[in-house]
């Protein structure tokens, strides 16, 4: 696992008050019931917090799975 | 009435924006029946307006719409202010962007009826304002934005005239090819002008009045209510919204509560007729801030109390 996943992994567990839940960079909505567009908006703002970046409101809405907010991430952060 | 239309929506918006799914069936639930009336009413405004890819285009702006609401409010949360204090400020990063603008209005259009709180407003607008509109109404509509409001009451009064003003040129635009769309372009005209101007046009004019959303928009929001006060004539009705802690992009005047958009209608010579104030069922975690939207229905006074 990256360390990204890693670290979002935390972030999702937090958000979504679930220590079990796996993801991977294929999980998107349709894999978690509770993924709606507020919960998505608290998830990005605690990824921002975690990773020390900033997205744009196009960025955050044009996210369809895991895998595309992990690149993002990795893209802003420059790593 | 095109029965497919909703269908086609709620399945794209399934297939597409699955985060979106759980709002909108919320708006379903405030009044099925109802729901349904009003979505294929606007959809088919849609489609004949934009063609037959209208509905995916107006729900990924709606998307758009609904994530700059959302996240704005979460740094709204964090901040405690506005992210923009001046209209300049707002006009520099937004309201010049012409293709976003045109995208923002069509996503706008949808949340009359895909935002529950929404829906419930457009309810009061249809079951009570416009059934109290003489059937021969002329009627002055600031700030039409995409235009929908005013088609809706010109489908509803067949013998009604409206005259819409905006400063946005793309509103113009839009708001001409919804009423176009409607049916209803012939008893319609649309100008580009400042709100705040129309204190220059000829007083009492108007048998009903419509301004949804303008007023949090502007940094002194008491001098559109003295516009509204002007152009309606004696008792004559006005359907007004705003919005109360919501941090939406281009929101410049903070309401915090509903009594102050009251005290501003009384101030200006208005009579506040009826109330809704209407917030989502679901907000951010902990938030100190609930995005509320306000209609008030306010006819104009004769004397110091109606």
């Amino acid at each position: 696992m990256s360390d990204t996943l890693m670290r979002l992994t935390a972030v999702f567990h937090d958000v979504f008050n679930d220590d079990e839940l796996v993801i991977s960079r294929d999980t998107s909505a349709k894999n978690i019931e509770n993924w709606d567009s507020l919960t998505h908006v608290t998830l990005i703002v605690k990824a921002e917090k975690e990773f020390g970046v900033r997205f744009t409101s196009a960025q955050v809405a044009g996210l369809q799975n895991v895998g595309e907010l992990i690149d993002l991430i990795e893209q802003k952060a420059g790593r | 009435m095109n029965r497919q239309l909703l269908p086609k929506l709620l399945e794209y918006i399934a297939d597409k924006h699955p985060r979106s799914r759980r709002g909108v069936e919320e708006a379903m639930r405030v009044s099925p029946q109802k729901f349904t009336e009003i979505a294929e009413m606007f959809l088919g405004w849609l489609v004949k307006a934009l063609g037959d890819d209208g509905i995916q285009r107006a729900a990924d702006a709606f998307v758009q719409f609904s994530t700059d609401v959302n996240l704005a409010q979460a740094r709204y949360e964090v901040d405690g202010s506005y992210q923009n204090k001046s209209f300049a400020e707002v006009y520099a990063n937004h309201y010049s962007q012409i293709d976003t603008m045109n995208e923002y209005l069509w996503g706008i259009y949808l949340t009359n009826f895909l935002w529950a709180h929404h829906t419930e407003i457009s309810l009061l607008y249809a079951d009570t304002f416009l059934a109290k509109l003489p059937a021969t109404s002329q009627i002055v509509e600031i700030a039409p934005g995409h235009g929908g409001w005013g088609a809706w009451a010109l489908s509803r009064l067949p013998q009604a005239q409206l005259q819409g003003f905006d400063i946005s040129p793309s509103a113009i635009q839009i708001a001409s090819s919804v009423t176009r769309a409607a049916g209803v372009a012939d008893r319609a005209t649309y100008t580009e002008r400042d709100a705040l101007d129309l204190t220059h046009m000829p007083q009492s004019i108007a048998d009903g009045l419509i301004c949804n959303f303008l007023v949090e928009h502007l940094e002194r929001p008491e001098k559109l209510f003295a516009v509204v006060s002007h152009l309606l004539k004696p008792r004559a009705i006005g359907f007004i919204t705003g919005a109360l802690t919501a941090a939406q992009v281009d929101h410049i005047y903070e309401f915090r509560y509903e009594s102050e958009l009251v005290k501003m209608c009384e101030e200006q010579g208005l009579r506040v007729l009826q109330t809704l104030s209407v917030g989502p069922t679901r907000t951010l975690p902990q938030a100190r801030f609930l995005p509320r939207s306000m209609a008030l229905i306010v006819q104009k006074r004769c004397g110091e109390f109606y």
